[in-house]
């Protein structure tokens, strides 16, 4: 595989990057957009594909603007993304606690937290559009946590040290995304959005070029139904579960993406995921999902192992001396608070080293018996109460007695649809928001930064950079018989029947358990060239018996959930091969990709010579090797250095 | 039909009390201010253990009252709309839920194992036909349908009369257990459905509604059980 | 620590919103207590599959109890016997061996059937869209701070506002009625200064889009507090009506 890709220059990948000073440059390009004039508003149609934070604020903010959008989501109602399980909180640069922040801060802070690989243009515009979030979910009624004296609370996360954190328990995702769905719904009930619940996008539809709409499948009935408009707003999320196991929801996929991948959008960076340092450990083979502990816990907890191998006591009965606080230790400066694949990464070496606990001994501690006796057990309720009860519900055990035990999971994918500074992706017209774009975190997202980006794409950057879009194309006019939508609509009902037509032996659920089986062993939290080698060619043969083998019963109109998944299974059996090869392509450590051959002492080396870019890989047909184009990245503010948390 | 409807449905009162919310809200206060009258019955009622002089005296008092026909029109209202939103809300009800579980469990922790809340309708109308009985042996005690009532008895004489009758005195007791086995739920239920629930006082409004169901159902039942069974 | 269990499951069955449906009964053997509720269900449909009959479709997501996806009335109650509790975050480790689970779907007029165990909650969406939002344009916001919210207040307003949207409490209540869904929402806003200006109205409007979806009236009975996984208060239908009452006297229209 390594010999046969193209590496191609940046020619196709224009970033469109406004020029001047950086604090300057959002501002500049807004004035230099073109805008579509109010009363013109209305003769535009938006498809907005999903509806969790980035698509529920992007379709609001647009019918809000006066243009017709089409909402579409898989799921029985929008509320139910999968934002909605975020915990912990969102930042922001409000410097309300006087503690230093800015916004350039939480701008380096990004930057410098995603391992020098992402834009710092886009990087730069997220931390400006922060504060703004803020006051917007306060207005929409978002019940965040306040002092006693009325106003706004925050707490720190890991990769920091403001505390720039605002929350809501530990459900933030929940109310934040509960806000945009009430914006939302209010469209829906004056007649500006139109909600097409339980529909499955499986393409997207080009005409002279420019993407003009969608195809879907109805859930319910089984109908591909067709929707035409002047725009697509991919808002689909991550593929985390590529891995199967994650703390992603079960119908989080890589479909609508892939296919619009294999209609012309570059796939940027896929090799970029991140693993969350606390999750609840696997139990066992049945397992079908992953629980994250938020990262606010490392703020009051603390992760420790025994510091003897095999040392089985029970963990009240390990005395403060036979303990080692390994985060402390090695990162006094940062603590238990480090980035996520700092963290991710420590925990696996220890558990590697033998000091793992649990009866798998693939866990560590979470302690927070020191918090309990500084701050008493009423106040670590008030803060993490749902957590803790989540924590006693999957495991029966009291974490308020005994520490949690804890292990890295799959949980965000950094890569995603490569976007320009506009969010539009290779394909015209096709603009993609919030994590399934490869955004702006690149290689490591700090935590409580996804909901700021997914809100600050759909709330205050997309519905500007779709007017430019408008206002400088010139789009014919195209209705649902136009024969492109068609065609799109006849493959898409060709593969539900090739799907049912298969009669084989094995369930989609086997095969996609094998896949994450492939992914994690071989591409999960360190990987190395042969294991990549290995796993692309493992991916191809389980492909392969897919196609043969998959057994998929009911038919094609009507509920059914086998072939939804049998879909979406297929399409992570092509994506996985690409996100290895990315990652075998990628030889260099940065952020969430670790590569064995590259670290020192246990920790990432980046190799700015020669991976300093952003890999965007062009769809080259079934049969083909897809190619690797490059669009280098300028440091000009934040300057490349070594990212160190020790000190 | 339905222009009638959308003219009284323009009124924002019939609008508001056409509602599930509305109707529940007059339920509530129909319900309050019927147990303000039983109260005040029981208490008069009551005077017939001090002697036959006092409950007389007490009924002349309050048939000689020039606003008496007001009161009990009052009454009426009362009973009938009370009466009338209970046939609604429970066709809504059974309307909600056409095809029932299989199987059903509570999740409700503590309390009766026969849970008053769930058989309000069932007892409203037995209630109901206490309440008809009553009204036959009391109020229109003259059209003697039943009873052998004659001009020149006095209010105790005709009291008695009834209680001690087997058909009444039986009705009476159960009707009225009935009737506090209603009140056990209808009470504090009443306070919520006016949207009056907070953290100081509704516990006390609980233990309160306890307390007055189990005064009002033993209270009135106490009479028959007293003149029919004990003192025959 | 972990035992096995082997059981017989009697399942509502139902090809589509027009079929009558019926009850199925499966045995399942060697399951794990450590399993959630979900996971046996996997176990179930793989063995289905292997042997040629149509899974079990049942809605569900994040299996980690928030988003509100999935249901189910198991052995009469609402998520099953757990409290505050999610079928999702369910585990097999509240049922003992040898025991028969009848799983049915909620039951409502306001929640067609689609299929076996998925029912239509698209009624719940209406509501919001009703009047279950603060109308407030993207732009339009004051500085996040400039309004104080009493710490109090935004706690109240947050205990409503953790409602995960399941229907629980429809399915749970014998009435049908939707009045803690309808509640929580109206005192999350009724409890912050940034719902005021749409108070009356937003009570009205909702309730009014309740009761057409052809939900049942409250008999406060507090079944739906009991079954309820996010904890929602039933004091929240009390305020309900206290705002009910109030924009009824109050409003100009």
């Amino acid at each position: 595989m390594s010999g046969t890709v193209d590496q191609i220059g940046s020619d196709r990948l224009v970033s469109r990057v406004p020029s001047g000073p950086i604090a300057q440059k959002w501002d500049k390009h807004k004035f230099e957009m073109k805008l579509v004039s109010p009363t013109n508003k209305r003769k535009y149609t938006i498809i907005v594909v999903g509806t969790g934070l980035a698509g529920a604020s992007a379709a609001a903010s647009l019918a809000e603007l006066g243009y017709n959008v089409h909402a579409v989501t898989i799921h029985d109602s929008p509320r139910r993304a999968h934002s909605i399980a975020a915990q912990g909180g969102i930042n922001a640069a409000k410097n309300y606690q006087n503690d230093g922040d800015s916004i350039y801060r939480l701008f380096y802070d990004t930057v410098k937290g995603g391992d020098f690989r992402s834009r710092e243009a886009n990087v730069y515009r997220l931390a400006q559009s922060s504060t703004a979030i803020i006051d917007h979910c306060v207005a929409q009624g978002v019940p965040f946590a306040r002092e006693y004296g009325g106003t706004l609370a925050n707490r720190t996360f890991g990769g920091v040290q403001v505390s720039r954190t605002f929350y809501a328990r530990g459900q933030t995702g929940q109310q934040l995304l509960l806000g945009a769905y009430g914006s939302l719904m209010r469209q829906v009930g004056i007649g500006r959005v139109t909600m097409h619940a339980r529909r499955e996008v499986l393409d997207v539809v080009t005409v002279d070029g420019v993407c003009r709409g969608v195809i879907m499948r109805n859930m319910t009935t089984g109908a591909i139904e067709s929707l035409a408009g002047h725009a697509v707003m991919m808002c689909t999320g991550g593929y985390g579960n590529a891995y199967y196991l994650s703390t992603n929801a079960k119908g989080c996929n890589v479909t609508a993406a892939w296919r619009a991948y294999k209609r012309g959008a570059f796939f940027a960076n896929p090799c970029y995921t991140q693993i969350h340092p606390t999750c609840i450990p696997v139990t066992g083979d049945y397992q079908s999902k992953l629980t994250l502990m938020s990262e606010s816990l490392r703020n009051d907890g603390r992760v420790w192992v025994p510091k003897t191998k095999g040392d089985n006591r029970p963990p009240n009965e390990i005395p403060e001396s036979d303990r080692d606080y390994y985060l402390e230790r090695k990162y006094p400066a940062f603590g238990n608070m480090v980035p996520r694949d700092v963290a991710s990464r420590n925990a696996k070496q220890r558990c590697d080293e033998g000091q793992g606990v649990g009866t798998s001994g693939k866990a560590v501690y979470l302690d927070f018996a020191d918090a309990i006796k500084r701050l008493g057990a009423k106040t670590i309720e008030e803060k993490y109460g749902n957590l803790f009860h989540m924590y006693a519900k999957i495991t029966a055990e009291d974490p308020y007695k005994v520490p949690m035990r804890i292990y890295p999971a799959i949980h965000y994918t950094m890569g995603g649809l490569w976007v320009d500074y506009n969010l539009q992706s290779t394909l015209p017209g096709l603009f993609v928001l919030g994590e399934a774009n490869f955004s702006d975190h690149g290689a490591n997202r700090l935590g409580a930064s996804a909901l700021m980006q997914g809100l600050a794409d759909g709330y205050f950057v997309a519905p500007y950079t779709v007017g430019d879009h408008l206002a400088t194309s010139k789009l014919a006019a195209v209705g649902t018989d136009h024969p492109a939508f068609r065609e799109a609509a006849g493959q898409a009902e060709a593969k539900t029947k090739q799907l049912l037509g298969i009669k084989g032996r094995r369930s989609p659920d086997s095969f996609h358990r094998e896949l994450g089986h492939i992914m994690w062993d071989n591409c999960g939290m360190s990987r190395n060239a042969a294991g990549l080698e290995k796993a692309i060619g493992k991916i191809r043969e389980l492909r392969s018996e897919f196609w043969e083998n998959v057994r998929v019963l009911g038919q094609g109109d009507e509920l059914n959930q086998s072939l939804e998944y049998a879909g979406r299974v297929g399409d992570f059996l092509e994506f996985g091969e690409l996100l290895a090869a990315d990652a075998l392509q990628r030889n260099e450590s940065c952020g969430g990709h670790y590569r064995e051959e590259y670290q020192e002492e246990g920790e990432a080396v980046r190799d700015d010579d020669h991976f300093c870019h952003v890999a965007a890989w062009e769809y080259k047909g079934d049969n083909s090797a897809p190619a690797r184009h490059q669009e280098p990245l300028t440091f000009d503010e934040v300057h490349l250095t070594k990212r160190s948390y020790r000190e | 039909m339905s222009g009638v409807r959308q003219a009284l449905l323009s009124n924002w009162f019939i609008r508001a009390l056409s509602t599930s919310v509305g109707q529940k809200l007059v339920m509530g206060a129909t319900g309050l201010l019927l147990c303000g009258f039983l109260t005040v019955h029981l208490a008069g009622n009551l005077l017939l253990f001090q002697g036959a002089e006092h409950y007389n005296k007490y009924a002349h008092k309050l048939h000689e009252n020039e606003l008496l026909p007001v009161a009990e029109a009052g009454l009426l209202v009362l009973f009938v709309l009370h009466i009338i939103l209970a046939f609604s809300t429970t066709r809504m009800n059974t309307g909600a839920r056409p095809i029932g579980y299989r199987e059903k469990q509570s999740k409700l922790v503590g309390g009766l194992e026969i849970r008053p809340h769930n058989y309000m309708f069932l007892t409203g109308v037995i209630v109901l036909g206490f309440l008809l009985l009553h009204l036959s042996d009391m109020r229109l005690a003259e059209w003697k349908m039943r009873l052998p009532y004659d001009e020149s008895m006095t209010p105790a004489d005709h009291a008695l009369m009834v209680l001690r009758d087997p058909i009444s005195a039986t009705v009476y007791i159960l009707g009225s257990l009935v009737l506090g086995f209603h009140l056990l739920h209808g009470f504090q239920s009443a306070f919520k459905s006016l949207g009056l629930n907070h953290p100081k006082y509704t516990p006390f409004i609980t233990k309160l509604g306890v307390l007055f169901a189990i005064v009002i159902g033993v209270g009135f039942a106490w009479l028959p059980i007293w003149f029919f069974l004990l003192k025959k | 620590m972990s035992a096995k269990l082997d059981l017989t499951l009697k399942i509502w069955r139902q090809d589509g919103p027009k079929d009558r449906g019926q009850f199925k009964t499966y045995q399942l053997k060697g399951i794990s207590t450590e399993m959630s509720f979900l996971e046996m269900l996997d176990i179930l449909n793989e063995q289905l599959i292997h042997l040629g009959e149509e899974p079990v479709a049942f809605d569900h997501d994040c299996r980690e109890g928030i988003c509100g996806t999935c249901s189910l009335m198991i052995n009469g109650q609402a998520h099953g016997p757990d409290h505050k509790t999610t079928t999702c975050q369910l585990h097999m480790r509240k049922f003992h061996n040898h025991d028969t689970i009848v799983i049915e779907p909620w039951r409502a007029t306001a929640f067609p059937i689609l299929r076996d165990l998925v029912v239509d909650r698209s009624a719940f969406d209406r509501i919001v869209s009703a009047g279950g939002f603060v109308s407030v344009n993207v732009g339009n916001a004051p500085d996040g701070n400039s309004v104080p919210v009493p710490k109090v207040n935004a706690d109240k307003a947050l205990d409503a506002a953790v409602c995960i949207g399941c229907g629980a409490c429809v399915a749970s209540c014998k009435n049908a009625s939707a009045l803690l869904f309808v509640g929580a929402k109206v005192s999350q806003y009724a409890l912050l200064p940034q719902g005021q200006a749409e108070r009356a109205q937003r009570v009205q409007k909702m309730v009014a889009q309740m009761d057409k979806e052809g939900f049942g009236s409250c008999t406060n009975t507090s079944e739906c507090e009991a079954a309820c996984p996010a904890g929602i208060s039933v004091v929240n239908i009390a305020q309900l009506n206290r705002e009910f009452l109030r924009a009824t006297i109050t409003a100009t229209t």
